[in-house]
């Protein structure tokens, strides 16, 4: 992987969720920040933006933050999803962090620092899938290349 | 069995007991409200949470940079950016702390605890104050007002709030994640009317009968529960004024709310 730009989106139906946390993020992190405000927005984005964690509100209207997070897997599965949450929603929200199989859930207000953690965790994590999945891929040209080479050496004995 | 007993005592622990109901049911909306204000706070307080500490953060890097007296052109490109920092955050602040002084109007226009007597007021104030602690019981639900041009009522507006705040979260309730609720306002010389229509479910002939009965609820144990509506409808009495339910299965229920323009106090 030679792009070491890493990408950070966050979604929030309330602007200054969103504003707050790019501010932060801009300041203090070296990560490129996607803001969005409604959910579908982000799904069409995240078929074209390479994303490494995806930062989403649980209540949210048209579409709730664990039902975005679910298709946002389809579409970049090596991306660390995580879940903002209310205090009245909590519940909710870890019993659909277990079903969505999500990164990790962060209850609002959040702390920056904590924040800051869980995003350059989720970062390494998603980095670790992506060389895993490049890893794998070349393993499997190198296993082609040698039955290849596997069977001109039998056809030459041959 | 027992003995006779003096119906003077027999009426004092009546009272006491309805002032008990009472008193429960109130603290149940109190929840209900407590609940709304806690959710509706939260938004903006965590913005303005994680705002302060980027301005303290902001605020470190630029006393680092200037302390050496000498600003590199990579510093001034740092300072651009902490610039840029600090615009997003003062404009969000501004959202942030305007969200929350509209939340301490609603409240007042609630509660009212200043004056807790009869005013002169304008139900349309009452019930969006009323909404605007409700947001967290709102979700996917469409609100579609059809005001009419009502004049002012005189009321006891703490208690009239109590009123629509019982009907709107029970129709909120009512309809769960999706549905319609619509609030329509008319008047004519003598009377003002408020109509909250939702579109849930409906209630069945056997609940209607026992509606307004106090400790009667379909939502389960909780104190407070079932009192809302044997509540409110003492409090419209109280007015001289009348409640109305119009209800079919499967399509929805209007309460409908009828006061006297000039206060006619009535029996509790």
């Amino acid at each position: 992987m030679s792009d070491r730009q890493t990408t950070v989106m966050i979604v929030d139906d309330e602007e200054m969720v969103v504003t707050s946390i790019r501010s932060f993020l801009e300041l203090d992190t070296p990560h490129r920040v996607l803001t969005f405000t409604s959910p579908s927005d982000a799904l069409e984005a995240l078929a074209v933006e390479h994303v490494h964690v995806i930062v989403a509100d649980y209540m949210m209207p048209g579409m709730d933050g664990v039902t975005f997070l679910t298709e946002a897997r389809d579409c970049r599965p090596q991306a660390s999803r995580i879940l903002l949450t209310g205090y009245a929603d909590r519940h909710n929200a870890i019993r659909a962090i277990n079903e969505a199989g999500l990164y990790h859930y962060l209850q609002k207000p959040w702390d920056n620092d904590e924040l800051k953690l869980i995003i350059r965790n989720g970062v390494e994590r998603s980095r670790l899938f992506n060389e895993l999945d490049a890893r794998v891929a070349a393993l499997e040209v190198a296993n082609e290349e040698l039955s290849g080479l596997r069977q001109k050496l039998i056809e030459a004995f041959l | 069995m027992s003995e006779p007993r003096d119906p003077h005592t027999e009426l004092d622990e009546l009272r006491r007991a309805q002032t008990e109901l009472v008193n429960s049911a109130k603290l149940a909306t109190l929840g209900s409200l407590v609940a709304g204000v806690a959710h509706e706070i939260n938004t903006p307080l965590g913005a303005l949470h994680s705002n302060h500490d980027v301005i303290e953060r902001a605020l470190n890097k630029l006393q680092d940079i200037l302390e050496d007296e000498v600003v590199t052109p990579d510093e001034l490109e740092e300072v651009r950016k902490i610039v840029r920092a600090m615009d997003g955050v003062l404009h969000t602040n501004g959202i942030a702390v305007g969200r929350m002084v509209k939340l301490v109007d609603s409240l007042r226009t609630f509660g009212r605890p200043d004056r807790a007597d009869v005013d002169r007021v304008d139900l349309h104030e009452g019930i969006e104050g009323t909404l605007a602690l409700l947001g967290h019981e709102i979700h996917d639900i469409e609100i579609l007002r059809e005001f009419g041009d009502i004049p002012l009522v005189e009321c006891y507006p703490d208690r009239i709030n109590q009123v629509f705040m019982n009907l709107l979260l029970n129709a909120l309730q009512a309809m769960g994640e999706h549905g319609t609720l619509t609030i329509r306002t008319r008047s004519n010389s003598n009377q003002a009317s408020v109509a909250i229509s939702d579109t849930g479910p409906g209630i069945s002939p056997e609940t209607r009968e026992h509606l307004f009965d106090p400790g009667f609820t379909t939502k389960g144990e909780r104190v407070g529960m079932g009192l809302g509506l044997a509540i409110s409808r003492q409090i419209v009495d109280q007015h001289s004024g009348d409640m109305e339910v119009d209800s079919v299965l499967g399509e929805g229920t209007t309460f409908t709310v009828s006061l006297p323009l000039d206060l006619i106090e009535g029996a509790a």
